[in-house]
């Protein structure tokens, strides 16, 4: 009779454990990428995206990449406004 | 009347030790099964062993429900109907029985929550810091294919100028290289518990000896990501003002 | 308005732009979606993304706190983001049953619970279950959460006995779904 308990209370271990194991983690697996390096060429003049007075317009034709002014962050500050 | 506090007596303690045996196998064979899901768990939150851990521990809570719902019923209520003919012996006896089987819930807890130890985030860092040095130097720019030396290891998508064409390119760190900023507080208590224990054994309380705990803690935080320091600091000044409220 | 300091835009993006963001972000939009809708690029976001939460770290006052969870239970009167997620499609279903209805919420917040109790991911099974986000679900939490305190100051026993009503019918539930708890066998 005890060993018929224990053998269920096993079972019951092991069925949380399969069931912990094949439930989906929510908003599904953090997939492991590698490092990379990404560009943005300008949409209007598709020039390559160069750095002359700032992050925030394009250096050839003065498009808007990004509709908001710039404050002093961790690497990107003040001065990086176009 | 004495009768029947003898076996109710009797009948509670066997119905606590019964809860108590089958609490012990469930645990028993629990915590190996413990180790091997954290150790298997791929997810960087380890929350399958999250899971399991869960649903472990609300079983040991609904023995203690259980346990509850019958000290209610059957001694409370045998208590309360006899009145001043119950004995305080019976009383006694029942209740710390009842402690004993609390203080084995709370053991068993403490166990299954210890079982499968502590994530080693030093030897992730380490990993993480040794793969940086890999490729750090691996990287050309987009528009012009010039070289791009990432000078030390981000943790967030960061704008890099390439030396040659002033392109903006983003480096965008791995995922490994993320989990390191998100870990960087817990790797820092982690190289620093021993000081904290230190203060939390000494009685009474020294604040002097949280306050050494709390710089060494935040200076290997600083260390893990130097990007963060200055933000961290402003943090740091915060908790000692909590701290020193804490302890006039 | 406040003069704290703190509550400074980050990079352009406002308290009020990072805690519908945070929303979103529960709902299953990606960083660089949001990004988008804020009107810039990766990096900013996730400069102003991991500077928020510090600055609430160094807000004394919880004022910042505070403010995020109004505006997070806003989030989706939020102009950039109402027109440019699900085409501003209101809420429908569960998800506007959960904002609009105090007890469905409450009865889901222990059902949740109850899941975790059982091993299971409580946010997922709400979301399988009602199609409700986590987003969604935390929406709800900000909007309902200073009225129940309140009914429990109020009447902390109706509280009580109403959790514990919905205790007991998720705990049976999901008890009977596992074919019984490890000691339901042990009487006294």
């Amino acid at each position: 009779m005890a060993e018929e308990e224990k053998k269920k209370t096993l079972t019951y271990v092991e069925k949380l454990k399969q069931q912990a194991l094949s439930q989906t983690n929510y908003g599904g697996e953090i997939p492991d990428k590698a490092a990379r390096m990404e560009i943005r060429d300008c949409p209007n003049c598709s020039a390559g995206r160069a750095y002359r007075d700032g992050l925030t317009n394009c250096a050839y034709c003065g498009f808007r990449f990004m509709d908001s002014k710039l404050t002093d962050g961790i690497h990107i500050k003040k001065d990086n406004n176009s | 009347m004495e009768e029947l506090l003898r076996q109710t007596q009797e009948r509670w303690f066997v119905f606590l030790e019964k809860l108590e045996v089958r609490m012990g196998e469930m645990c028993n064979a629990a915590i190996p099964e413990l180790k091997a899901i954290f150790k298997e768990d791929q997810d960087p939150y380890k929350r399958a062993h999250g899971r399991m851990l869960a649903g472990l521990l609300g079983q040991l809570r609904r023995m203690q429900d259980q346990a509850n719902e019958v000290k209610e019923d059957k001694i409370l209520g045998l208590i309360y109907s006899s009145g001043v003919f119950t004995s305080n012996d019976f009383r006694e006896a029942c209740f710390n029985r009842h402690y004993a089987f609390e203080k084995r819930c709370h053991d068993y807890t403490s166990l299954l929550r210890e079982a499968a130890g502590q994530q080693d985030l030093e030897a992730f860092y380490q990993e993480q810091l040794a793969s940086f040095a890999l490729i750090k130097d691996q990287f050309t720019c987009k528009q012009c294919g010039g070289k791009i030396a990432i000078s030390k290891m981000f943790f967030i998508a960061t704008y890099v100028t390439c030396l040659y064409c002033q392109t903006q390119n983003t480096f965008m760190p791995s995922s490994g290289a993320q989990m390191v900023l998100h870990n960087a507080r817990s790797l820092a208590e982690q190289r620093t518990a021993h000081l904290l224990k230190i203060y939390e054994e000494r009685q009474p309380k020294d604040p002097a000896l949280y306050q050494q705990y709390l710089r060494a803690m935040f200076d290997q935080w600083n260390q893990i990501t130097p990007d963060m320091e200055e933000e961290n600091e402003k943090f740091y000044l915060r908790l000692l003002k909590d701290n020193s409220i804490n302890h006039l | 308005m406040s003069n704290n300091p703190l509550l400074e835009p980050i990079h352009g993006i406002s308290l009020e732009d990072y805690s519908a963001a945070c929303a979103k972000l529960g709902s299953g939009l990606s960083e660089e979606a949001i990004a988008k809708v804020l009107g810039v690029e990766l990096p900013v976001w996730q400069e102003a993304n991991l500077l928020w939460p510090e600055r609430m770290k160094q807000d004394q006052t919880y004022e910042i706190m505070t403010l995020f969870g109004q505006y997070f239970a806003q989030a989706g009167q939020h102009p950039k983001f109402s027109n440019a997620v699900n085409g501003g499609a209101e809420d429908a279903g569960y998800t506007a049953q959960i904002k609009a209805d105090k007890d469905f919420y409450q009865e889901l917040e222990v059902a949740r619970n109850v899941a975790y109790e059982y091993g299971l991911d409580g946010a997922q099974w709400i979301a399988d279950k009602y199609g409700i986000t986590l987003g969604d679900f935390q929406i709800a939490a900000s909007k309902w959460n200073t009225q129940i305190h309140a009914e429990i100051q109020a009447d902390f026993q109706e509280y009580t006995q109403k959790q514990d009503a919905y205790n007991a019918k998720y705990r049976q539930m999901f008890a009977s779904a596992q074919g019984g708890n490890v000691a339901d066998d042990i009487t006294f």
